[in-house]
């Protein structure tokens, strides 16, 4: 064992671990620093912007200087607190911001610019010859850690619960809320950041109900365990809304296996203690001074000393009490600066001092250090009395150890509306509780001695009960003996002459200093969050944890003002730093969306077809049979199409039922052109109209009977139309006698396509459907059993071709596909698709984009029908019949066989910057042996004229000439064949 | 505010409802119930879908400042089921 | 043009390291107001005090700022920094494309370091038809002269290493539409240095002054009631991104505009890791953008939270949908840590562009409506506001911006999403 370590509660068991290429001995249960601090290795780190050298300063989360990078690269982790990190066997630590090395950093160079380089520089600076000069060597020096190059975190485990009291914290308030809650028969969860319960208590000597803390402590975790409660340590309130909390489990204090945890309780108890403040001084960075209850820490739970000789300072009596524990851990201490004059100490302060006087310790009242000294290391202090700052005197002294007081974590009750106020006595901000779900207690809530911690502890948690209507008998408080009330003067920062406050830290990561935020306001940046900005004070990874309240304590003594009129700046959510993995949960990789699949998924994937992601359905792109590309396949896919005949996956179709007597009438409310017209067993093209007159969706309506039609939509638009239709019925046509149904899943749809599609369908059905098929005209469907299931054969069209869409249950559609390709059918992708609908000026998403009016579309003549649907009314603006409106428009090379695709631009002349229309798009045309194309262009171009593509993008410019947007069988002979 | 009560499924997730638009006042023009908001910091009345649950559509009173749930019926009528 | 005292410099930071305390003025000063004013500028937002600033340096107006807070405590301080002008209509991108030309020099106009970083902003695209539309867009800033790249795997892949294009992704990326000159701002910067700029020009900026009417006489408006008095102003503009609906409640206008939150948020710094601004949008309303800030933090946001709000607390789902396309679009960030995360309030418009015009009376405008535009267009919007202001005659690049236009017709809706704020 070191010698620094004075006997431990740790396990005997080592591991080595390596700490910038240099190996180190450890026990189970060391964090980074603790074992740092056990190997005598004091420097940890560098600031960001001066380089300076800096140690731990703390044992906890809101430690600003001791962040390592964990594991080697690229698959390293980097700004991970020492204070948080657990060490395991053959872990692999490096020091960031320094090169090459943590104690030859060249980098270092910069302090020297310091007197430069006060807050906000780079504004001043920099501007020439311009930033971006500049950025480069700017951004390599910032930062922390280095970038990972790759992340094997695993996915968290993600859980959803409910409870009747969370109890944040289980320090001694925590752990007498929970307990006098589970007491009152509440169900109660417990969540500790720490790996074990108990908080200060871990160091505390006073007596709790006649026993020592630490019995009180496995006692009260006993009594909870066998009350049913849930204690979670490692495991720290993140985040939420009301109602909704978040707890974050990280094993080992760092990025790792992790647990998300979403609870609703019905009443929240934030005893969430408090964060020790550091007082400003000179130097008051350097490797050596640490926060005092961290150096009780350390000592209380891995028995390791952070000095051999130490100066204390504090402005408070429960630096007497510290001292007391420290001495009795073996520590020397050389002196006890109190800030306080003599007098202002209560009696117990005043014994315990005498005591230590007895034992050798300068106890000096009314004092405070003014500066550390030692470069490397603190090797001295020097300190002076507060009213005669002049007669300085140098202390020997290997740890300086600070208490400013405390600073309440209060981020959590500040959440929605929660208030926070002063407390006078602790100079500091506390939250005022002003909703009755949530209630804050102990040092959280200013209740810093241990008496009053577990009395708003044990209160809180019987209210907490109450609300979750669990109410009981048992509201006892333990007494507890022997932990005095702080008596705290408040006392920021020891005064200097301003050439001394630049090393005057107040926010050590950000290298804020006094000097920075005197220089702050007076370039007029007055108001908290304005410094805050302009220093970057509290924007470190410990998120204002460590400086804030100092920062602001410190601008209000600059401003002459009281600590109120200046407040804090605004926390912001997380209360604690999360990592992005654990956040997106499992929703990433394969799982970010689920995949939507028709009946016919795996056929296609056993016949090579390759893939394609449409919204979350996936449809078939191609087979590969049919060519290596998607190109060269559709071309030939398309092809068969019109010679002989093929089938495709239309199963994505959206479908929506409507039923009712009133269905008719509703429809034509939706519709821009009315169902009511359609006759049972026909069909007809209808389109939507969004609410400002833009054309919103298209698709077939199915009339099944006099009071039931289906209406289909696009694939991409079924989510939005459902709800478009629902929103109507249960709004304007709330009373109406009307079902709607989403029945997308509910049909597969096979689309048999080609001149040869009836003869396939006539033998393939059998005789039960001769008749029906040979009766049906387009836009006629017919319905009735195929293998004893439900089948409606539709004849419509999206190829050109005589076509059947075959509506039937996905039990049967794997052997009616199967059997329409035994037939020769072959099957074809949506490539082909695109082709044929191309060729024959049929619309989909690429120009009902959302930006087309029906005029645009060349729908006139539905408008023209007047029928009073949604989005009618605003189609009558002035700028929809404007002669520069789109309309939709065919395009053909000039030269009958150059490429053009679809984006392009056109203009009238090959120069012209302002274009008359776009190419939304195109396709090589197997029936056409050329490249086609639909565009919108402007009403004022005439059929036939030329226009120049613009494609700079991918350099493709030629000419095109305007034609009919219907380039294939303009007459539709073959369809209705 | 992380839960609507949905009348039909009780309290439920915010993010399985979606928010569709803000009510103008009644007997405006088509233009104005299109386009024209009335803002106000402490009361937004809003139709929303509880798209993820029972596909309701539900009309929601809110205080947008502070995000309190003021009101909660069915679009459909101003009872609850 | 006399400039702000002193003046920034490298040689500045020497002079002031020996001159001591005392030789940095205050950028701008809680001035008393003054009677009256030329113009009244509601809202010290970078909209607000960069139109000042033009207000006074190219119309010689005589100009003060009412900020009912602080000088840059809304969005211009909240967003995630972007500039670009890769948007598809005219009516937009001239507008954009000034604005960024306008960031090129702004540093140097301004006398103050914005940190216009020209890293490149990329639209991921997942398909062909992304690919198309992406085209479209691109193809029109070409021919408007506005720098743009329409890149394949292979291109985008030396673009953005980071990015490893190829990496199996539940969306495969096809491609990405670039503008290398899109980037970032630092944005406090920018209210800060035209705050500054305005200041020396004997502009009023005064904080913690809150406007509650407009006081007319005979139809034209004579000046604003404030929390700090009655001042006369010629002219009045509302500049107040975010509560513009309050200002048509208070003149009793309507106004096409809700206002809807945005957040965002950031990690703890580390050593560079990306180099561009990543856009990521995919199916299922997933969007995240995704850029690093020259102080190392990774800054990402998304889609809007949803739905009406004033409140500035984003929801936490919606934060987890953000970081859940960041993970997947980029894996090696999984370790990093979200250290802090806002939300700003938009004025969104229901076509999704903005509003630079007369409002009621002849004498008041509005600016706003920015949706998510707001911050890369301060510098444009500015001087273009400024000459409506002072001329009574939109700037050229302005004239889209119209309110009547949601009843002509002549909508700018480049998304395509309709009267809808929200439409995932």
């Amino acid at each position: 064992m070191s010698a620094r370590r004075k006997g431990t509660r740790l396990s005997a068991d080592t591991l080595r671990f390596s700490f910038d290429g240099r190996t180190f001995t450890a026990q189970v249960g060391d964090t980074a620093a603790s074992a740092l601090l056990a190997a005598g290795v004091k420097a940890m780190g560098r600031s960001v912007k001066y380089r300076r050298l800096r140690g731990v300063m703390t044992a906890g989360p809101e430690e600003p200087n001791a962040l390592l990078t964990v594991g080697a690269a690229p698959a390293n982790i980097p700004n991970v607190p020492a204070t948080q990190l657990k060490l395991s066997d053959g872990m692999v630590l490096q020091t960031q911001n320094r090169w090459p090395s943590l104690r030859f950093d060249l980098t270092a160079l910069l302090q020297l610019g310091s007197a430069y380089f006060g807050a906000g520089f780079y504004y001043k600076t920099f501007i020439l010859p311009k930033w971006r000069f500049w950025e480069g060597m700017i951004r390599r020096l910032a930062g922390l850690g280095n970038a990972p190059g790759r992340s094997d975190l695993p996915a968290p485990s993600l859980e959803h619960t409910h409870c009747d009291v969370l109890v944040a914290g289980a320090g001694p308030a925590g752990l007498a809320a929970a307990l006098a809650a589970a007491r009152n028969g509440a169900r109660v969860v417990l969540a500790e950041r720490e790996p074990a319960v108990g908080g200060e208590l871990e160091f505390e000597t006073a007596k709790i109900e006649g026993r020592s803390a630490g019995e009180w402590t496995c006692a009260a975790l006993g009594e909870l365990t066998r009350l049913g409660a849930r204690v979670l340590t490692d495991t720290t309130l993140v985040g939420g809304s009301t109602g909704e909390m978040v707890l974050h489990t990280e094993t080992a204090g760092m990025p790792g296996p992790a647990r998300l945890i979403k609870i609703r309780p019905t009443a929240l108890v934030i005893a969430t203690g408090a964060v020790e403040r550091m007082i400003a001084f000179t130097d008051n960075d350097r490797p050596g001074v640490y926060l005092l209850g961290a150096a009780e820490r350390y000592l209380a739970r891995y028995g390791v000393a952070v000095g051999q000789r130490l100066v204390l300072f504090a402005n408070h009596d429960r630096v007497y009490l510290a001292a007391a524990r420290l001495a009795a851990g073996g520590m020397t201490i050389a002196a006890i600066l109190d800030t306080r004059v003599s007098g202002a100490q209560s009696d117990a302060a005043r014994s315990a001092a005498a005591e230590l006087t007895a034992r050798g310790t300068a106890c000096l009242a009314g004092h405070a250090v003014i500066a550390a000294r030692g470069r490397r290391a603190v090797s001295a202090a020097v300190v002076a009395p507060v009213a005669d700052p002049a007669r300085m005197q140098s202390l020997a002294c290997d740890a300086i150890l600070v208490s400013g007081g405390w600073g309440p974590v209060i981020h959590a009750a500040l959440q929605e509306g929660g208030t926070k106020r002063f407390d006078e006595t602790l100079s500091a901000f506390v939250a005022t509780d002003a909703s009755d779900w949530r209630v804050t207690a102990g040092s959280a809530n200013g209740a810093i001695s241990l008496a009053a911690a577990l009395k708003e502890g044990v209160n809180a948690g019987v209210a907490a009960a109450a609300r979750a209507q669990r109410r009981g008998p048992m509201a006892a408080v333990p007494a507890a003996s022997g932990d005095p009330e702080p008596h705290l003067q408040a006392y920021w920062r020891t005064p200097s002459d301003e050439r001394a406050e630049k090393t005057q830290f107040v926010d050590p990561q950000n290298d804020v200093t006094v000097a920075d935020l005197r220089s702050t306001l007076a370039e007029g940046f007055i108001d908290i969050e304005h410094v805050k900005r302009y220093t970057a004070l509290g924007f470190g990874t410990d998120q204002a944890k460590f400086g804030g309240q100092l920062g602001a304590a410190i601008v209000a003594q600059l401003r002459g003002e009281p600590v109120p009129a200046v407040g804090t700046s605004r926390l912001r959510p997380p209360y604690h730093p999360v990592t992005l993995r654990s956040l997106a949960g499992h929703r990433v990789g394969a799982h970010l969306r689920p995949a939507r699949v028709t009946p016919l998924h795996d056929w296609h994937l056993a016949q090579g077809a390759e893939m394609e992601a449409m919204g979350l359905w996936m449809r078939p792109r191609y087979y590969r049979a049919n060519g290596s590309n998607a190109t060269d396949a559709g071309i030939i896919e398309a092809g068969r199409v019109r010679t002989k005949g093929g089938i495709v996956d239309g199963s994505t179709l959206g479908k929506i039922e409507v039923a009712g007597p009133d269905a008719a009438a509703f429809l034509d409310a939706m519709y821009l052109s009315k169902a009511s017209t359609i006759k049972v067993g026909r069909s007809k093209y209808m389109v939507n109209l969004r609410e400002d007159g833009m054309v919103l969706d298209d698709g077939i309506v199915l009339r099944l009977s006099e009071e039931r039609f289906l209406a289909t939509v696009s694939t991409g638009h079924t989510d939005h139309m459902v709800s478009h239709f629902e929103h109507y019925r249960e709004t304007e046509w709330a009373s109406a006698r009307l079902t709607l149904t989403d029945v997308t899943d509910a049909w597969a749809v096979i689309v048999v396509a080609g001149p040869e599609s009836r003869a396939v369908l006539a033998s393939l059905l059998g005789a039960q459907w001769q008749e029906s098929l040979a009766r049906l005209r387009h836009m006629d469907f017919a319905t009735g059993l195929h293998d004893g299931h439900d089948l409606t054969v539709l004849r419509a069209s999206f190829s050109g071709e005589l076509a059947f869409e075959l509506h039937c249950r996905p039990l049967i559609a794997k052997g009616l596909w199967e059997a329409l390709v035994g037939a020769g059918l072959a099957p074809y992708g949506l490539e082909a698709l695109d082709i044929l609908r191309l060729e024959k000026g049929y619309l989909v998403s690429s120009e009902l984009n959302g930006q087309t009016t029906p005029f645009d579309l060349g729908l006139d003549g539905l408008v023209a029908l007047g029928n009073p649907c949604v989005g009618r009314d605003l189609l009558d603006r002035p700028a929809f019949r404007e002669p520069h409106r789109p309309r939709l428009v065919g395009l053909r090379a000039s030269d009958g066989k150059s490429r053009f695709l679809g984006g392009a631009q056109l203009t009238e002349d090959a120069v012209s910057a302002v274009p008359v229309g776009y190419v939304t798009s195109t396709a090589y045309s197997p029936a056409l042996g050329e490249w086609i194309g639909l565009a919108f262009v402007s009403r004022a171009v005439p059929e036939g004229a030329t226009l120049h593509v613009r494609d700079p993008l991918r350099g493709d410019n030629t000419t095109v000439k305007v034609v009919s947007p219907v380039h294939y069988d303009p007459k539709s002979d073959r369809m209705k064949s | 505010m992380s839960r609507l009560i949905c009348p039909f499924c009780g309290p439920r997730e915010l993010r399985e409802f979606e928010f569709h638009k803000t009510l103008p006042n009644a007997g405006e023009s088509p233009f104005e119930r299109v386009y024209l908001r009335v803002d106000s910091l402490t009361l937004s009345v809003e139709h929303w879908q509880h798209v993820q649950g029972c596909r309701a559509w539900l009309q929601i009173e809110r205080n947008p400042s502070t995000g309190e749930v003021l009101m909660t019926r069915l679009a459909r009528s101003g009872e609850a089921p | 043009m006399k400039g702000p005292t002193p003046r920034y410099s490298a040689l500045a930071l020497l002079r002031a390291r020996f001159k001591g305390a005392g030789f940095w003025m205050p950028l701008w000063t809680g001035r008393t107001l003054k009677d009256g004013y030329d113009v009244v500028v509601v809202g010290a937002g970078g909209h607000g005090l960069a139109t000042a600033f033009h207000l006074v340096r190219d119309h010689g107006l005589k100009v003060a700022v009412l900020e009912r807070r602080l000088v840059g405590y809304g969005n211009v301080g909240r967003n995630t920094t972007i500039v670009r002008s890769n948007y598809l209509l005219p009516e937009n991108h001239y507008f954009y494309e000034d604005s960024l030309r306008r960031w090129e020099t702004l540093s140097r106009d301004l006398n103050y370091n914005v940190m216009y970083s020209p890293r490149g902003v990329v639209d991921i695209c997942l398909s062909d038809g992304d690919m198309i539309d992406a085209a479209r867009r691109g193809n029109a800033m070409r021919l408007a002269g506005i720098d743009s790249d329409l890149m394949e795997i292979d291109a985008l892949e030396r673009f953005a290493p980071e990015l490893a294009p190829r990496r199996t992704r539940r969306f495969p990326i096809v491609g990405a539409l670039v503008q290398r000159r899109g980037g970032t701002v630092r944005h406090d910067a920018v209210a800060w240095g035209y705050a500054r700029a305005a200041t020396a020009l004997g502009t009023d900026i005064i904080e913690n002054c809150d406007v509650q009417g407009l006081r007319t006489e005979a139809g034209v408006v004579t000046g604003v009631e404030t929390s700090q008095g009655f001042v006369r102003a010629n002219r009045v503009l509302f500049a107040t991104a975010g509560h513009t609906g309050m200002v048509g409640k208070m003149i009793g206008v309507p106004l096409p505009i809700e206002t809807h939150l945005l957040q965002a948020m950031v990690t703890e710094p580390i050593k560079p890791l990306i180099n561009s601004v990543l856009v990521y949008v995919h199916p299922g309303h997933g969007e995240t953008y995704i850029l690093q800030s020259d102080r190392g933090g990774v800054v990402m946001g998304g889609h809007l939270d949803g739905f009406p709000s004033y409140t500035r607390e984003g929801q936490w789902h919606r934060m987890e949908d953000v970081v859940q396309g960041a993970v997947e679009l980029l894996p090696q960030v999984g370790g990093l840590k979200i250290l802090r995360q806002w939300a700003g309030t938009n004025d969104m418009t229901m076509d999704g562009s903005p509003i630079m015009d007369r409002v009621k009376y002849d004498n008041v405008f509005i600016n706003a409506g920015w949706c998510y535009g707001g911050f890369k267009t301060i510098p444009a919007s500015g001087a273009a506001c400024a000459k409506l202001v002072a001329t009574g005659e939109a700037a050229d690049i302005a004239r889209g911006f119209r309110l009547s236009r949601f009843a002509t017709g002549h909508l700018l809706d480049e998304r395509g999403g309709g009267p809808f704020p929200v439409r995932l």
